[in-house]
């Protein structure tokens, strides 16, 4: 019998069959140990996981020279395309338009190809010819290294904001934060708050048919696949949240609600793409946020490995703790 | 002599009525690619309107058809679900291969069906529109093709058969 625990046998599921099954004969090691599996036309296969890179041939055996490696042929890609699609490009229109389709468990699949415009805006994707299945994995404990800086002494939170370069672990451990801070940490004698996710590409609950496929909490409620201005609102308005979470805001309008949240009294935990304080005051659409309405913030890299935490802020940007080295490597 | 018209009675029965079962292939074809045209406008409406996903659009029709149709998209839908094809241009032949079999659609209409398998699901709403539009024109174009040769056929086949019982029965007498 197969362990099917490994996240990465959700993500084989949607792999075109041949493919599927060079990956499966690897050892569980590596195979559990997979971050990326890439397919580009005409192109070997690569699989990317813990840092190294790994070529397959056409019967599983990891190669080293690319001549001999698997070449990805354009049915392959077609089938893939297909698979994640669930056959039907049609009902995944707009996250086409974005580049990536979310599949059940989480995971994304990003793909690339020629961009059909119309008036300007992408209108959708044509000739698809390179695909990266993402394998994402929930990391329970993830955020526990930042939670007592988040928590405030009246049982609330600060307002929090992640600020990360991309694949560093920022969505996960936002996740975690989201699980914690929603069950209650006993060992810290922290209730449970009401949170909510508004979860606009369905990578931080993965809802499959509206239910979370990653553990988000007992008293989360999610809006599944909706832009997060106007999420932000509808939750206001429908859920009465005490604390309002979600990922990568960047456009003004996402500033303006997230205002708005804060002034009508809900804490807020979100993300944004950066490397360090500096690139948040840059963002002009994020004017409107830059003074004093975040409390803390969170820095992150992948200096030591993924999930790195350089530095937690409060809301002078003074440090409150500083690189941590010492921890990550206990 | 009684004997010898009950015999050819039934030499004429028999012969008119494989006439007959001749001619039926013919009028059937017609109604079967009806049929299967009024199947695919719903398959349509649940694209366009509804967005639903194949392997569950597929299941919805099959619920509201009977007979050989209902078979085919059942088949199909499991076929996809159950995630052991590729693609979905290979559950679609391997459910028009059992529906030929159910029903009196030639190879020709077999062709065309299986190519349009190969588009449907593998594009935007819009352009799934267009090819929908297309597939009804040249199945139009295969229901006169083939109500023309029931015309010309049907009546052929009924005589021949009765005709070809007659000329035994002189034979015979």
């Amino acid at each position: 019998m197969k362990m099917n625990n490994y996240k990465i046998y959700e993500v084989l599921k949607f792999m075109p069959k041949d493919i599927n099954e060079m990956i499966e004969k690897l050892p569980a090691l590596i195979l559990d140990s997979i971050e990326e599996i890439r397919l580009r036309l005409g192109k070997p296969l690569i699989l990317y996981g813990g840092g190294k890179e790994y070529l397959l041939d056409k019967n599983g055996r990891l190669v080293f020279d690319e001549k001999n490696a698997y070449i990805c042929s354009i049915a392959d890609i077609k089938n893939a395309v297909s698979l994640v699609t669930n056959f039907s490009m049609y009902s995944f229109e707009d996250d086409i338009r974005n580049g990536f389709v979310t599949i059940d468990g989480g995971h994304r699949v990003g793909i690339c190809g020629k961009v059909v415009l119309e008036n300007g805006k992408v209108r959708t994707m044509r000739d698809i010819s390179f695909v990266n299945y993402r394998v994402a994995r929930q990391v329970l404990g993830a955020a526990d290294k930042v939670l007592n800086y988040i928590l405030s002494s009246d049982h609330s939170i600060y307002n929090t904001l992640i600020i990360s370069p991309p694949q560093c672990g920022k969505t996960t451990i936002l996740r975690d934060l989201i699980r914690q801070i929603s069950s209650g940490i006993p060992a810290m004698g922290y209730k449970g708050r009401k949170i909510g996710l508004i979860d606009e590409r369905n990578e931080i609950a993965a809802c499959s048919l509206g239910l979370p496929k990653n553990d988000v909490g007992i008293r989360t409620d999610v809006l599944d696949g909706c832009p997060k201005a106007e999420g932000i609102q509808i939750m206001i308005r429908s859920m009465s949240p005490e604390i309002i979470a979600t990922d990568e805001i960047g456009r003004s309008e996402d500033a303006g609600a997230v205002l708005d949240a804060i002034n009508a009294g809900v804490k807020i935990i979100t993300t944004i793409h950066g490397s360090d304080i500096g690139d948040f005051l840059r963002k002009p659409a994020l004017d409107n946020l830059h003074k004093y309405l975040f409390e803390r913030y969170i820095i992150m890299s992948r200096r030591l490995g993924v999930g790195t935490i350089e530095a937690v802020l409060d809301a002078d940007y003074k440090a409150l703790k500083n690189t941590l080295t010492k921890e990550k490597l206990q | 002599m009684m004997l010898k018209i009950i015999g050819g009675l039934l030499i004429l029965t028999a012969c008119g009525l494989m006439g007959i079962a001749a001619a039926n292939k013919f009028g059937q074809r017609p109604k079967d690619i009806r049929r299967f045209r009024a199947s695919v406008q719903m398959l349509e409406t649940e694209i366009i309107y509804g967005c639903t996903p194949l392997p569950q659009a597929f299941h919805n029709i099959s619920t509201k058809l009977e007979g050989a149709l209902k078979l085919f998209y059942s088949m199909v839908s499991e076929d996809l679900q159950i995630g052991c094809s590729n693609s979905f241009g290979t559950s679609w032949s391997k459910g028009l291969d059992k529906l030929l079999q159910g029903t009196n659609l030639d190879i020709a209409d077999k062709e065309l069906i299986e190519d349009f398998g190969k588009v449907l699901g593998s594009s935007d709403r819009e352009d799934q529109k267009k090819h929908f539009g297309l597939f009804y024109i040249q199945l139009k174009q295969h229901e006169e093709m083939a109500e023309e040769a029931r015309r010309k056929n049907e009546k052929m086949y009924k005589s021949l058969g009765f005709l070809s019982g007659v000329v035994i029965f002189i034979l015979l007498v």
